[in-house]
């Protein structure tokens, strides 16, 4: 329990600290919300296509391991974010 | 003719009204059952048919701060890797992946856990692991030297990493729900790793959005590999004549042979091995127009336990150096050409032993036209160990042909440094945690990218029963500005099974 308040707190604290980054990342997603129309089935023709899916390719998991191992940053691309190997 | 048969069908209707309502109720019924057996027999699969990807790559890095030898020499590194990733269509909604690989490098940095094995004294186990089996072979008086410029044959200059990834995935009738449970299982000399986790998906607004939510827990166990003199430390209890350290002359900064050198705090291994992380991810995906697209990850990711590397040395400035080697060397021993002296470590990295980190991504992609699509994307990461990071990365495909595509691509990255972090012989002793890993450093890093893909939709070439979907070619350039340079190459081929 004791832990669970500390982690919380702490996650707070950090979000204060980088608020104005947050806000902005807030900010674009409900400008980009406000602006969307429900496309068609149908109409997905382009979205579709292999280059515009929304996450990282199989042939980019290795790119991205290398860079875990050598940056202090990881995660918030679908795949690894901290554990698995004795890297950072 | 025509009067008697509308006579023939009143009678038949008169006589048989219930049979034939019956009847019609009873085709009624079939027809309906019919048109829901074919909604099933004509329900799109999620995975049409079992997927294999064989990928493989080749990652090459050299710089001069490796943190094995405490933030100073040589970086150089080699890995290979490759995995096997089936996708398996169980039924029409669910896939089953298994996930498959390895990697093997090997690196001057890590075989510096005993950089004296280049005058090959350190005998015939030399682990420094957790046992107690490091004997020592026969030395003779200034036959031991090292270097951090010089790589090592110890034990910890190769390893091979193996991994194991099985996940299963159901998606509802309707496609708008998709859940998923994953294990995990990772093996490498000095590290042990298994995990868990899943995730629900929900599709929204004709699928036009999407809400992920995932957890993952890794319990991880360092089989912990330390610098070979600190070990030999804690073994022969600090006597310096005795073990490793029999016939072996330590000599002070002067040059002159002591028995005086003694690690921070005199030094013992470690107690707890564990590593866990937990992973909570979120993700939100929308689609803006019929050309753009765009999804939001979060991952606030916890980690406890032992999460600094056991081999990684520190030098503190406030303490007396100690060498063993080329006395002569000394003055030299951060340069490049120092061959032959190694200085003894006051300690191994000290971390806290709990860390927060949460990374926020954005990823936006639109379809220019035809030929080129843009992937963008971008990252703010923080954490309580005090790295704030930006990533920001563009790749932009070039159709040039309906079999052929090209990838060039630019990633920047930056990141401040970790509050524990500092350069060789920069450390005040009095601190409780320390680094010179200087991948916690302060530091920029540009990525030139470039690559190309065959597609064939119809699959025609053939391996046994596999049609060969694509292939994939990537290579990187990696440049650091503390002097790290890396290459990657990549390749993958997609097989769609006949």
């Amino acid at each position: 329990m004791k832990t669970t308040v500390f982690t919380s707190r702490l996650i707070l604290n950090l979000i204060q600290q980088n608020m104005s980054k947050i806000s902005i990342v807030i900010l674009v997603l409900l400008v980009s919300l406000s602006s969307c129309v429900a496309v068609k089935e149908y109409e997905k023709v382009n979205l579709s296509d292999p280059d515009m899916v929304l996450a990282q390719k199989k042939i980019d998991r290795f790119k991205t391991a290398f860079q875990v191992y050598r940056e202090g940053a990881s995660g918030a691309n679908g795949g690894k974010s901290g554990g698995g190997c004795g890297c950072n | 003719m025509e009067v008697n048969l509308v006579v023939a069908v009143a009678v038949i209707n008169r006589n048989n009204m219930k049979n034939v309502l019956l009847i019609f109720i009873a085709m009624w019924t079939a027809q309906l059952s019919a048109q829901q057996d074919s909604t099933l027999v004509y329900k799109k699969r999620v995975l049409e048919t079992t997927e294999v990807d064989f990928l493989t790559s080749y990652y090459g890095q050299d710089g001069k701060n490796a943190a094995v030898t405490g933030g100073i020499g040589t970086e150089k590194l080699t890995d290979i890797t490759a995995a096997i990733v089936v996708s398996i269509p169980m039924n029409e909604d669910d896939v089953l992946t298994v996930d498959a690989g390895f990697s093997a490098y090997t690196s001057a940095s890590s075989s510096n856990g005993n950089p004296f094995d280049i005058s090959g004294a350190s005998g015939n186990d030399d682990d420094d692991d957790d046992d107690d089996d490091d004997r020592v072979g026969q030395k003779a008086i200034g036959d031991v030297i090292g270097s951090p410029w010089v790589a090592s044959s110890g034990a910890s200059g190769a390893d091979v990493w193996t991994n194991v990834n099985v996940d299963y995935a159901h998606s509802s009738d309707d496609r708008n729900t998709i859940w998923n449970a994953d294990i995990s299982f990772a093996n490498e000399y000095d590290y042990l790793s298994l995990g868990f986790g899943g995730g629900l998906t929900k599709l929204y607004n004709e699928k036009n959005t999407t809400l992920g939510l995932s957890s993952k827990v890794y319990l991880d166990t360092w089989r912990p590999i330390y610098p070979t003199e600190l070990k030999a430390y804690d073994d022969v209890n600090g006597n310096q004549n005795d073990g490793f350290f029999e016939g072996v002359t330590i000599v002070d900064q002067q040059g002159n042979a002591t028995v005086n050198w003694r690690p921070l705090n005199g030094f013992e291994t470690i107690e707890g091995k564990g590593r866990n992380s937990y992973a909570v991810s979120f993700s939100f995906a929308q689609i803006l127009s019929k050309n753009a697209q765009f999804s939001l990850f979060m991952d606030v990711v916890k980690q406890q336990g032992w999460l600094g590397n056991p081999m990684q040395r520190v030098y503190f400035s406030d303490v007396a150096n100690f060498y063993i080697g080329n006395a002569s060397s000394i003055p030299n021993y951060t340069s490049s050409v120092n061959k032959d002296v190694f200085q003894l470590a006051d300690d191994i990295e000290r971390l806290p032993s709990d860390r927060l980190k949460i990374p926020i991504g954005f990823r936006l992609n639109y379809f220019v036209n035809e030929r080129i699509s843009l992937r963008t994307y971008y990252r703010y990461y923080f954490d309580d160990w005090g790295i704030k990071s930006n990533t920001a990365s563009l790749e932009i495909p070039i159709k040039i042909s309906d079999k052929f595509t090209l990838y060039p691509s630019y990633r920047y990255y930056d990141q401040t440094k970790a509050d524990y972090f500092a350069p060789y012989e920069a450390h005040s002793s009095t601190r409780k945690f320390y680094t010179s890993d200087y991948d916690l450093s302060a530091f920029t890093a540009n990525q030139y990218g470039f690559g190309v893909s065959y597609t064939d939709i119809f699959s025609a070439a053939h391996v046994w029963k596999l049609g060969l979907k694509s292939i994939d070619l990537r290579y990187n350039n990696y440049q650091r500005n503390t002097g790290l340079n890396a290459n990657y190459v990549g390749l993958g081929f997609t097989f769609l099974m006949d």
